[in-house]
């Protein structure tokens, strides 16, 4: 059975593309368009990982994955933040807010996180 | 490897790659190769991300000087300590203070990197290092 991913994105192109690159690698993707949305999902129905952008409306990617990381129902899964948000300031907190990768939304995106996905066992 | 590639306080180990930094193109193959690199040598994901972070930063400052550089990767081995180098040519900081220099390094990129310094011989070079830890996942 594929593992089921949530996605937090509120550009529904992004979501479109970022959801047919994980369902490309087998995985099963549920999506939410904004934070709130997306943490009453991963609390009612936990899922494998959570991919994650940072620029939400009411309540940012870093925000919900604090709460995420925080929660027990919900802090052993992995998240991954994709974002265009690069900067050095973004990345650290990115991680500091808990996340297991931060990836840029750039060329090069699809093989680190294809990597990343090995990397936490998501994808065998 | 560059000859320019510094040979400073730490073995070198692989792998030792080099980017040309022409461009802001070219920041992302920093941060891709900076990725891989840190991979190689057995960094965790999380961490992959930050020292790609610092890598893309350092490059990214030295193109806003409006010079073309190098940034260098090499792994590097400390009394059984393993951890990867960023370093890149700083010739235009040349008649700098060292210490203004290094304040505002550390406060751009110190929180992403264990180690920021200036090695002043032969060049003026800057160079960042983390080292491995226990993994956590």
């Amino acid at each position: 059975m594929p593992k089921e991913v949530l996605l937090v994105e509120d550009s529904k192109t992004q979501a479109a593309q970022i959801k047919a690159t994980l369902e490309g690698f087998g995985l099963q993707v549920r999506v939410a368009y904004d934070g709130p949305d997306g943490l009453r999902e991963a609390m009612e129905n936990p899922p494998a990982l959570v991919v994650l952008d940072v620029k939400l409306p009411t309540m940012d990617g870093f925000q919900v994955c604090r709460r995420l990381k925080r929660h027990p129902a919900t802090q052993h899964i992995p998240i991954i933040i994709l974002t265009e948000k690069s900067g050095p300031k973004e990345t650290l907190s990115g991680l500091q807010a808990g996340a297991d990768d931060y990836i840029p939304k750039d060329i090069f995106a699809s093989e680190h996180l294809i990597d990343t996905l090995h990397e936490l066992g998501v994808l065998e | 490897m560059s000859d320019k590639h510094i040979a400073h306080r730490y073995k070198m180990r692989p792998p030792v790659l080099s980017v040309r930094v022409e461009d802001s193109m070219d920041i992302m193959i920093v941060r891709d190769t900076t990725r891989r690199a840190a991979g190689l040598i057995g960094f965790a994901p999380s961490h992959r991300a930050q020292i790609a972070g610092a890598a893309a930063a350092l490059a990214e400052l030295v193109l806003k000087t409006g010079e073309v550089h190098t940034i260098h990767l090499s792994g590097v081995l400390d009394e059984g300590k393993h951890g990867l180098q960023i370093s890149s040519e700083a010739s235009w900081l040349t008649g700098v203070s060292v210490n203004n220099i290094l304040v505002a390094l550390k406060s751009k990129m110190g929180d992403l990197v264990d180690e920021v310094y200036l090695e002043e011989s032969p060049r003026l070079t800057i160079a960042m290092v983390t080292w491995l830890r226990e993994r956590t996942g």
